[in-house]
């Protein structure tokens, strides 16, 4: 198959937080890999987390339960979650399901940077 | 209570290999370890494993009275237990040995025994049995679970509607055509009273057995909700997310849209918990996105209050309701089938029976995916106001 990995996290250690850079599709077949890349930082004791959403193509219901749960994690060790660089398509995901409304959305990296 | 010993037939006319294996296996046999059962011919050996159905090493010599080796071994290959056998065989016999293995033999040994060549064969074969038992067991069990997953889909499939009956006011056709997995899409419509007719379509996140159980739930609590004390479809959503939220660790949540359709004046009004927007097939042709209501997905936001939306519909007009395995159906390039398709498709369907405009954009559907697989459930409700209910 020439297919490449549909979905591929890298993690960068910034001051304030880890940026997590997702590319790729997150769907049921992917979400696997963002849900370990998470619980990774969170046990490497990485509390805040910044998700870089520049090369995100698309997110299934399951990518975006796999970010409520990361947003709960993240909450319960004390620190957060944000989410920045959406595209229009998927900006428009989170708005009609509603998750603009519960998660930490910003429109570049260095406004989510600033909200930590 | 130590497990029971494995046990192992050795057959033999000669009382040789018989004092071998009890000499060289004493110490193993009065551990309880194993255990020798001896036969002096094919015969007898295939009546001693009737009475012993758990042995599963046979070892045997070829040259016998009344059955010989070969023919044992034929047996064995036609029985339905998976008995492996160890040949044993004179030195430099090559013609049985070859026949022994084609027959099915597991290993040969060759007279006369070296004691270590002897436990070591039995040793694989033993080994080997134990494999093949456990690969047996693991294929039981997943036949079982596999069965299980079926049978919970059953279960789902058969808690959608009846349909409803024909009538002169309206005419709502749905279908779901699951994925191959067990998975999250739901559709309901039922009567609220003699002039409203409620029509539900929901998508839970992710799939399997939990999906499945958290969608019968909603299902199960919308309908309660509804009979009990119907006031607004929003209020209805309200009270249906508080229940889904009270316990829900797992952040399972369902998009769901909610609609009451008024059969005495066409208003339809109607919520939507994070849902894709429903369309309005107008009969000049426009196709029309149903104006957002703004609310969260169910399940994970207590304290929402969902708000209400409405729209007016005149005869002819049919809302289409759909979930994104429609939208987001991928051919074999990654290339979704996208809400423009959708449209573009549904604006040829205006003034059809529901039954058309569903089975039409189903077909467009299909026809994209081609030959790549359904990786989401596809289902879509279409909905035709016909003629008011007079008062």
């Amino acid at each position: 198959m020439e297919e490449k990995a549909k979905l591929s996290v890298e993690a960068e250690q910034g001051d304030k937080a880890t940026i997590l850079i997702v590319t790729g599709r997150v769907d049921g077949s992917s979400v696997g890999i963002l849900e370990s890349a998470v619980q990774e930082q969170i046990n490497a004791g990485n509390k805040t987390l910044v998700f870089d959403f520049k090369e995100l193509s698309y997110i299934s219901s399951a990518g975006l339960r796999a970010l409520l749960i990361a947003a709960r994690l993240t909450q319960k060790e004390g620190g957060k979650a944000l989410f920045c660089a959406l595209a229009d398509h998927i900006a428009e995901i989170f708005e009609i399901s509603g998750f603009n409304e519960i998660l930490d959305i910003h429109a570049t990296k260095a406004d989510a940077l600033e909200a930590v | 209570m130590g497990k029971s010993p494995t046990q192992v037939l050795v057959v033999d006319d000669e009382e040789d290999l018989e004092l071998l294996v009890r000499q060289k296996f004493r110490r193993r046999t009065r551990d309880g370890d194993l255990k020798f059962l001896f036969a002096h011919n094919g015969k007898e050996a295939l009546e001693v494993l009737q009475e012993h159905p758990d042995v599963y090493l046979v070892l045997s010599d070829i040259n016998m009275p009344v059955m010989d080796g070969l023919t044992l071994l034929s047996q064995l290959a036609d029985g339905e237990k998976d008995i492996q056998a160890v040949i044993v065989s004179a030195y430099g016999d090559m013609k049985n040995i070859r026949t022994a293995m084609n027959r099915g033999a597991f290993d040969f040994l060759t007279k006369p025994i070296d004691f270590n060549d002897l436990e070591a064969t039995i040793e694989k074969g033993l080994k080997h049995v134990q494999a093949l038992q456990r690969a047996l067991e693991t294929r039981d069990r997943l036949i079982a679970v596999k069965q299980e997953l079926d049978m919970a889909r059953d279960v789902q499939m058969s808690f959608q509607p009846e349909p409803l009956i024909d009538s002169e006011h309206y005419d709502v056709k749905a279908v779901i055509i699951p994925a191959r997995e067990v998975g999250g899409d739901l559709y309901d419509f039922f009567y609220i009273d003699k002039s409203h007719i409620a029509l539900v379509i929901a998508d839970v996140s992710g799939k399997g057995v939990p999906a499945a159980l958290f969608t019968t739930v909603t299902r199960a609590l919308l309908r309660a909700v509804t009979s009990k004390d119907y006031s607004t479809p929003g209020d209805c959503l309200t009270m249906v997310n508080d229940l889904l939220c009270e316990n829900n660790p797992s952040c399972i949540f369902i998009t769901l849209f909610f609609g009451v359709l008024d059969l005495q004046t066409g208003k339809f009004r109607y919520s939507n918990a994070g849902h894709n927007l429903p369309r309005v097939l107008r009969t000049d042709s426009r196709v029309e996105v149903v104006p957002k209501t703004g609310n969260i997905v169910l399940g994970i936001q207590p304290d929402h209050t969902y708000q209400n939306n409405q729209l007016q519909l005149a005869p002819g007009d049919t809302l289409f309701l759909y979930t994104d395995g429609i939208t987001e159906a991928e051919d074999g390039k990654n290339t979704e089938f996208t809400e423009s398709r959708l449209d573009e498709r549904l604006a040829e369907l205006s003034g059809s029976s529901s039954e058309r405009v569903i089975t039409d954009v189903v077909d467009a559907v299909q026809e994209f995916v081609g030959e790549a697989v359904q990786s989401d459930d596809i289902t879509c409700v279409a909905a035709r106001f016909l003629a008011p209910v007079l008062s």
